[in-house]
């Protein structure tokens, strides 16, 4: 815990001491390119920009679909996020999330749908699938720190690569499988705690966990 | 901000999306008081995207095929938004889907204010409105009310039980509950509430049915008692 203690009270260090203005230019610079892409679809409905998009999370998205046993419903998937992606564009703030968790948001969301419209008629529910699962407060609360999240998710991606692969499988199995913590320890034949234990060091070395302070 | 949180496991099948819709509204109820959740969060999104993007990767390479997305899939996405486009008179399409109303989704599922709930009176100071009804995913959820300086008479749980405080306090031997905590107590837990802040104090719990193992049963821990 004091490894996490430690590495929270430097990036609040490093932004203390960074002007806003210039985070914010510096943020700009390191903004990725499929957050790029998805800002031209946005800015002027560049359709060169969503055909790049599309080659990319397309199969993703599939793949991603395919993982939750959808075969049957994985085109209709890749074609509902990306109709979803261009109505919305315009809306996306680079600031808020990088294109592509923005995109996985839009993705989870979908498949969700997709699923309640299968199971039961629209009407009967009167709750958004949207206002369920989505961050409340968008565009009202301050986000993270636009640089101090793009180092963020950057740290994870890179920290993802050397996570040892009992404890990718587990993140996988909840992620594209959709299974409860509890469906995977009854899987795998080990203990709950166990589980929960591969999750905790997981995110304890990704560094998702950062205010332990508060707990 | 909260100071009793959903634990980090239950904020990942939130942010994979594998959660029942009664123990999602749960989360959300409590995303809406806290920041420093809506932060841990915004991560564990980031790292669902990752793993939306390295398990098709890996599938592709130990497959050598890739999940193919056709030029005809994109010409059927194409065509369709042209028609849209054609159709709607605004320029901005997704104007539209802008919500300006900043009510939670629970009160947009109950339509009225809680007080205006058909409460039923339980035992002592408690009245209880079932919601079940609305979700039909089998779990018991409620909405409970206990008056302003009312006490609950000391139950226990079958089964676990995860309540967020909607409005007003609580307080019990595991400590004081404001407006957004949460909590998890299962079946060995025991509790005696008592409403604080001379206000009533609302909350929503899910109650889920003990999950049947055998051999490799290991009991849900209430994160707030470790
Ligand atoms: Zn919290």
């Amino acid at each position: 815990m004091n490894v996490i203690h430690q590495q929270t009270s430097n990036i609040n260090k490093g932004q203390n001491v960074t002007p806003l203005k210039e985070s914010t230019r510096r943020a700009e610079r390191s903004k990725d390119h499929w957050s790029q892409l998805l800002e031209r679809v946005g800015h002027s409905q560049d359709r060169s920009a969503y055909h790049e998009l599309y080659q990319h999370f397309g199969p993703q998205i599939k793949y991603y679909a395919l993982s939750n046993g959808l075969a049957h419903m994985a085109e209709e998937l890749v074609q509902e996020v990306m109709i979803s992606i261009w109505r919305r564009a315009t809306l996306y703030d680079w600031r808020k999330a990088a294109a592509s968790t923005w995109i996985f948001t839009i993705a989870r969301n979908q498949r969700i749908d997709m699923l309640r419209k299968q199971k039961r008629s629209s009407s009967e529910m009167a709750m958004e699938t949207e206002d369920l699962w989505q961050i409340p407060g968008d565009g009202e609360n301050d986000p993270l720190p636009s640089l101090h999240r793009i180092i963020a998710e950057r740290r994870i991606r890179d920290s993802f690569k050397h996570l040892p692969e009992e404890q990718v499988t587990v993140l996988a199995k909840v992620y594209m499988e959709h299974k409860s913590h509890q469906i995977v320890a009854n899987e795998m034949g080990i203990p709950l705690g166990t589980v929960k234990s591969r999750v905790r060091l997981a995110l304890n070395k990704l560094k998702v966990i950062l205010q332990d302070q508060d707990l | 901000m909260s100071s009793h949180h959903p634990d980090e496991v239950l904020l990942m099948e939130y942010s994979a999306g594998s959660l029942s819709e009664p123990m999602a509204l749960c989360v959300r109820m409590h995303l809406e008081k806290c920041s420093r959740c809506r932060g841990q969060l915004d991560m564990l999104n980031s790292l669902g995207a990752i793993m939306m993007d390295t398990s098709s990767a890996s599938h592709i390479a130990a497959t050598h095929s890739a999940e193919d997305v056709s030029e005809d899939l994109f010409s059927t996405i194409m065509n369709r938004l042209d028609a849209e486009q054609a159709t709607t008179t605004t320029d901005k399409p997704a104007a539209k889907t802008v919500s300006t109303s900043r009510l939670t989704p629970l009160a947009k599922l109950l339509g009225k204010e809680l007080e205006e709930l058909p409460w039923k009176r339980q035992l002592g100071d408690v009245s209880v409105c079932d919601i079940s009804n609305y979700f039909g995913t089998g779990e018991r959820v409620t909405l409970q009310k206990l008056v302003a300086g009312g006490r609950a008479p000391a139950h226990r749980h079958g089964g676990t039980e995860t309540t967020v405080v909607l409005h007003g306090a609580f307080a019990d031997s595991n400590g004081v509950f404001e407006a957004g905590d949460m909590v998890v107590l299962d079946e060995h837990g025991d509790h005696r509430p008592v409403a604080l802040h001379g206000e009533d104090c609302y909350t929503l719990s899910v109650l889920t049915a003990p999950v049947q193992l055998t051999g490799r049963f290991s009991r849900m821990l209430n994160p707030f008692i470790r």
